[in-house]
């Protein structure tokens, strides 16, 4: 793990509002996303999120092993 | 006292921001003018509201020119009057005063929004451009039933936008034979005057009349109806002007069948 | 210097400290929590009646039950937590207990007995067995009219909130004199400055009741000056919102800096920040009033300047918190510019929930700064905007802050480890993202119009015409947040009460706060000095306020004209499907 599981769970809360406001700026824009869009949006960020976290942070078993505790 | 050096960097960049915040709002209410309610209007003593001046009769009136002034009357739980029509392109101001409790006057989707608290009246002046419908409500708590609180501004394009009231004085049955008149007042509440046509339309006959009424003035017409030419029955009437109707029937009985007038 | 002190007291609770102190304090912590469990159930009802997800009471009582939610929240719940704090900071940065134990009970009954009386008379809009009305709202705008023991009940309740205040002066002069030389503690420091300006603001609202609005109700007056009583309610209505939010940046002085494992950025500025709270809090309240007739635009722009002077505080404190977390980021191991982030407890519900809670109030500080613009207040005033907005501060930088808090304070006060830590971090996390849902619809709503205070806010005429989505859409994300909070709630308190059972008493964390990276010796003297403070703050009160009072006086008489109060009911009768306005004056 990249982050503690603590601070993964803060991180997927606090990008919920970045999701909901997302779809309020993209509006001004002209782009008006639909709700079943910011889910599926919202669940790519949260999965890349937590891809991002639980990776090695390089590749090796040893920094896993060391990066995950 | 020391301070730390981002510390007084920011310290700056807050001043700053807050300058600059009252900075933009001195300019909203110097450049385009935007003025908050004020105490302009004056109080008023709430008892007394239906012998006032301005809100004895609410409603909306002509000042001249492009202006025109709105008084209306809230109370648990409506608006006096409810709906409102006024021309595109015009300066509307409204007053707005509370009979009982606390309410508001919300135009929805615009920057009509005031409080209307008893014993004192709230002035705003506003410009419509675009002609359109918008809600009315009310945003102050005012009791139970404070949701059922609405009421609807219509702006109407300029021409098709007039003050006139058209009411009318009828009898509801005549003897075949005998002469009778239908009378109708025409009010004009523009400052301008007022040049159009009253039209009268009864079975198949048809009579029209040019009226020229006053800037605030008003004309009396009369027309002469002939009932030998209707023949007995019910005859529905329609007096037309511009687009403000009245209508309703006459029946004219032959002397025979008479007698039925316990009207 | 209050570390080495602190170092004295390690690894002792705070219950091993003061055992009299805490029992009070947990009393008010459960009162608080108590007016918490309830106050958000009806906020639930309020959400799923309002967006018409599911309507089981009478949109009638709506406004009962919204009374309810208002004071419940906005007033018992907060100070009560707040009456608790303070006197645990007092005592725990003084390192005495308070003079006399019996007159603190005093005021916490006194209390009490407030909030019952103001509760019962709020009931009685429901319970046809109480003959007493209040769906006066917690504004209660006259000429609405409350049945006199919701007047007498708040009274109460603030005197209550007076003395406690008098409890802690106490307790620091008592300490002044075993130790005259000696700075004031941080924690002292901000709970007195806190006091000073809640008896300057509630004296408003203490006149209004007590000169006008409780005689108008006992018929001993027949007129209010409806303008009058309600410029003084706002006189310490928006001081109020302060004195929520001061035992929150408290906890993000003192404690958030300990929790990240390091110290307090500044005390100096710490001081400075009350002191500016002190003077800047009630010459403001005009701002509530923006869009009333009968002030003059010369008052309302005065308070708008006040107004935006007062971001400076919370702008610093932002400085300050943030700065604070870093160093004690770094302390932990943190390294980078941001990475430093990933060195904080997250694990820990305290902190993550005041975190949080300090995050969501930068958001609350965005609106709030639209709020305070004069004139792009006719857009947002008396909308749904406005809500949204106040349940990111009171609502959760407040709350969250203070169920956060609770997490470490309940164990503190009674001895018993707190019952799991992991339910407490889901439970502010919960919290979080139903606050998300539902504040973001509610700012959305009030910008296409959408009325606050509103049991159907469907109309007949018109329908809104949202700028994104639909107003179908925004319902069921205010009912979603709404849901949302609501498991937060019962996460919480299950937690609490489970805490209170707990048997589990072995690690407890000793009572101690935040040392300072720059301590008291490097601020001036003159912060300490109260009494000028206290003359400053009065002066701007009367500037602020003279001219706008005696021009509401002089064009509506100190007593109005005639205005006899009103209940507003409709009538049950079926057969009278017509309003009817009941007078109760004669
Ligand atoms: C379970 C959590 C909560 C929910 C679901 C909730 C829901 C609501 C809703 C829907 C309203 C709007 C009513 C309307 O405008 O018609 C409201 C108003 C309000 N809420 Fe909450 N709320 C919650 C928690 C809180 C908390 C924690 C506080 C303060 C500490 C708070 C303070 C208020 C206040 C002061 C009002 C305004 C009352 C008024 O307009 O008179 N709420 N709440
Ligand atoms: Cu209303
Ligand atoms: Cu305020």
């Amino acid at each position: 793990m990249r982050i503690s599981k603590g601070a993964l769970l803060v991180v997927i809360a606090v990008l919920i509002p970045f999701v909901v406001e997302f779809r309020t700026a993209l509006s001004w824009f002209g782009i008006e996303l639909s709700v079943l869009e910011s889910l599926v949006l919202g669940g790519a960020a949260i999965l890349a999120v937590v891809l991002w976290a639980v990776w090695p942070p390089n590749g090796n078993a040893e920094a896993e092993l060391s990066g995950s505790r | 006292m020391n301070i730390h050096k981002y510390e007084k960097a920011w310290l700056v960049a807050a001043m700053v921001l807050i300058v600059g915040f009252i900075a933009t709002i001195t300019y909203g209410a110097v450049g385009p003018g935007i003025a908050m309610i004020d105490d302009d209007a004056g109080s008023i003593d709430p008892n007394e509201i239906s012998d006032h001046e301005r809100f004895g009769e609410t409603g909306v009136e002509h000042l001249g020119g492009n202006e025109y002034e709105v008084d209306v009357v809230a109370q648990a739980w409506s608006y006096s009057p409810s709906e409102i029509e006024v021309p595109a392109g015009s300066e509307v101001t409204f007053y707005v005063t509370s009979r009982d409790v606390t309410h508001s006057f919300t135009v929805v989707g615009t920057n009509v929004n005031t409080m209307v608290v008893p014993g004192q009246i709230s002035e705003m002046t506003v410009k419509f451009d675009e002609p359109g419908e918008y809600g009315i409500l009310c945003n102050e708590y005012c009791g139970q039933g404070h949701h059922t609180m609405e009421g609807l501004l219509t702006v109407v394009p300029e021409d098709e936008f007039d003050l006139t009231e058209l009411s009318t004085d009828a009898p509801r049955e005549v003897e075949a034979g005998n002469e009778t008149t239908i009378n109708a007042t025409v009010n004009n509440g523009m400052q301008d005057g007022l040049e159009t046509t009253a039209t009268l339309e009864i079975g198949e006959q048809q009579y029209e009349r040019d009226v020229t009424i006053d800037g605030e003035g008003s004309a009396e017409l009369t027309f002469d109806v002939d009932t030998d030419a209707l023949g007995a029955g019910e005859h529905d009437w329609t007096l037309t002007v511009d687009d403000h109707e009245e209508s309703g029937t006459l029946s004219v009985v032959s002397e025979t069948d008479g007698g039925d007038t316990n009207e | 210097m209050e570390v080495t002190r602190m170092s004295s007291t390690a690894s002792r609770t705070y219950l091993d400290q003061f055992p009299a102190e805490a029992k009070v304090i947990k009393a008010a912590f459960w009162s608080s929590f108590m007016a918490l469990a309830i106050g958000g159930l009806l906020g639930l009802v309020q959400a799923l009646h309002r967006t018409d997800v599911l309507r089981f009471i009478d949109s009638a009582d709506y406004y009962t039950v919204l009374t309810a939610h208002g004071i419940l929240l906005a007033i018992t719940f907060t100070i009560f937590f707040l009456v608790g704090i303070f006197t645990w900071a007092v005592t725990t940065s003084l390192d005495r207990g308070v003079v006399d134990i019996r007159f603190t009970w005093a005021w916490y009954i006194m209390m009490v007995v407030g909030t019952i009386l103001v509760g019962v008379s709020i009931l009685g809009g429901v319970v046809d067995a109480i003959p007493m009305y209040a769906d006066v709202l917690f504004t209660f705008y006259a000429p609405l009219q409350a049945h006199p023991a919701f007047y007498v009940g708040l009274v109460l309740f603030v005197v209550g909130s007076w003395l406690a205040g008098a409890d802690w002066f106490r307790t620091w002069w008592a300490w002044r004199k075993e130790n005259p030389d000696e700075r004031i503690p941080l924690p002292t420091f901000m709970a007195l400055t806190t006091t000073l300006f809640w008896y300057l603001c509630t004296l408003g609202v203490a006149l209004s009741i007590l000169v006008f609005l409780l005689p108008w109700s006992l018929g001993i007056v027949d007129s209010v000056n409806p303008l009058l009583t309600r410029t003084l309610f706002w006189y310490f209505g928006h001081a109020v919102v302060y004195f929520w939010l001061m035992p929150a940046y408290m906890m993000w002085y003192i404690m958030l800096p300990k929790l990240s494992g390091g110290k307090l950025f500044s005390d100096p500025l710490a001081r400075v920040v009350f002191v500016l709270f002190l003077l800047l809090s009630t010459p403001v309240g005009i701002h509530h009033q923006y869009l009333d007739p009968g002030i003059a635009e010369g008052y309302k722009f005065i308070a708008m300047t006040n107004t935006m002077f007062l971001l400076l505080p919370s702008l610093l404190t932002a400085f300050t918190v943030v700065a604070s977390m870093e160093h004690g980021a770094r302390q932990r191991g943190g390294t980078g510019y941001l990475g430093w982030l990933k060195a904080l407890p997250w694990r820990d519900p305290v902190f993550t929930g005041m975190a949080l809670a300090g995050l969501m109030f930068a958001a609350a500080g965005f609106s709030g700064m639209i709020n305070a613009g004069m004139n792009i207040n006719y857009l947002v005033h008396n909308s749904w905007w406005v809500v949204g907005h106040f349940h990111l501060t009171v609502g959760t930088a407040v709350a969250l802050t203070f169920m956060a808090a609770a997490y470490w304070f309940i164990p503190q006060v009674t001895g018993k480890e707190l019952w799991s830590r992991q339910l407490a971090l889901g439970q502010v996390l919960v919290w979080f993202v139903g606050m998300t849902f539902m504040s973001n619809a509610m700012h959305r709503a009030g910008l296409f119009g959408m009325p606050r205070r509103t049991a159907e806010p469907q109309y007949q005429g018109f329908n809104f015409d949202p700028a994104v989505g639909t107003v179908g859409e925004i319902n069921a994300q205010v009912a979603l947040g709404a849901v949302l909070l609501t498991v937060a709630l019962a996460m919480f308190l299950l937690n609490m009460v489970l805490t209170s059972f707990n048997d589990d008493s072995d690690s407890l964390p000793a009572n101690t706060y935040a040392g300072t990276l720059s301590g008291p010796e490097d601020s001036p003297a003159v912060l300490d000095n109260l009494k000028l403070w206290t003359a400053i703050a009065v002066v701007l009160v009367i500037v602020g306020y003279t001219l706008p009072l005696a021009s509401i006086v002089e064009s509506g008489g100190l007593f109005g004209p005639d205005i006899g109060g009103f209940q507003l009911a409709i009538e049950t009768d079926p057969a009278l499907v017509l309003e009817s306005v009941r007078e109760v004056m004669p």
